[in-house]
């Protein structure tokens, strides 16, 4: 995997439970310093991964210290089953801030925040659109930039 | 490249940052210029706005847009903090590649310097203040060595 993002927590040891049981991540690896603190952890979803990390200098917060705000955020991809995705993280506590429905360019998405108030993104495809229909439905332009 | 996105949806990674920057189209050339990204897909509205972008770095997928909700804004807006931050693995010539970087304009916060897990790495500051790390895998550790070296203790399962 040549990219990944690391997402910013104030207790790690207490993202990685709820991401576990919530959005249902799973730990990958977990490492710790000898008093057992956790000083970096990674978790999976299929066939990729992400750091759990922590506000470990004055320039790196979780939202919940800046006001929901977020400067990049997850968009994960699900191959099966959004609304029971969404189902099960609505009932494990998240807090849903768009329902699933269905998008232009052919996904079912629906957005939640984590315990920290990072949002997540979760789509699956569940048609193949053209580019011609995508413009169409959207009223948008779909290309490269022009070198 | 017409057929980019849709051609892409099979085999997209399972997890993609989405990056918000002030001014996505001076990300985007700014991104490829310095980081050697490149644009796969581009949606722009009749004014010729970027909606939604997206680059490609090997078989990394970045989203590059605007501040598009009030929860969606660039370190620029935020006095450069972070709340998500990206690795970038880097084949070969990690020096090569923050030579460029810095060439180009990128802030060099660290690095390029070796690390007790065997990457070689540096960190640099974007157009905007975003943080990336880059980082090449540079020898084979194995997790008793990299115990000895750090005196963090590896596993799976912390609760």
């Amino acid at each position: 995997m040549s990219l990944v993002a690391a997402l910013i927590y104030k207790d790690n040891r207490a993202a990685l439970e709820w991401l576990e049981r919530v959005f249902g991540f799973e730990r990958r690896m977990v490492l710790v310093d000898s008093d057992d603190a956790i000083v970096h952890a990674e978790m999976s979803h299929g066939d990729s991964f992400f750091m759990v990390g922590m506000e470990w200098t004055s320039w790196t917060k979780s939202p919940a210290a800046l006001g929901g705000v977020n400067t990049q955020f997850m968009h994960a991809r699900l191959q099966s089953d959004i609304d029971g995705h969404c189902a099960r993280a609505r009932a494990a506590g998240a807090q849903i801030i768009e329902e699933p429905s269905d998008q232009f360019y052919g996904d079912r998405r629906y957005r939640a925040l984590d315990l920290d108030g990072h949002v997540w993104t979760f789509a699956q495809t569940v048609r193949e659109v053209s580019t011609e229909d995508m413009e169409k439905a959207s009223g948008l332009t779909l290309k490269t930039l022009p070198k | 490249m017409e057929t980019a996105m849709s051609a892409e949806a099979q085999t997209r990674p399972a997890f993609i940052p989405a990056l918000a920057y002030k001014d996505p189209r001076a990300a985007l050339d700014w991104l490829e210029r310095a980081f050697g990204f490149e644009v796969s897909g581009v949606f722009t509205d009749s004014k010729g706005a970027i909606v939604h972008a997206e680059m490609v770095h090997g078989d990394g997928v970045v989203m590059i847009g605007g501040e598009w909700e009030g929860w969606a804004m660039s370190p620029a807006s935020t006095d450069g903090v972070n709340t998500q931050r990206v690795h970038v693995r880097i084949a070969q010539d990690i020096d090569g590649h923050c030579g460029r970087a810095r060439a180009v304009g990128a802030t060099i916060v660290m690095g390029p310097g070796d690390a007790f897990y065997g990457d070689r790495s540096y960190v640099a500051l974007d157009l905007e203040g975003h943080r990336w790390t880059f980082s090449q895998a540079i020898k084979d550790v194995t997790v008793e060595e990299m115990e000895k070296a750090s005196g963090f203790k590896f596993s799976k399962a912390a609760s």
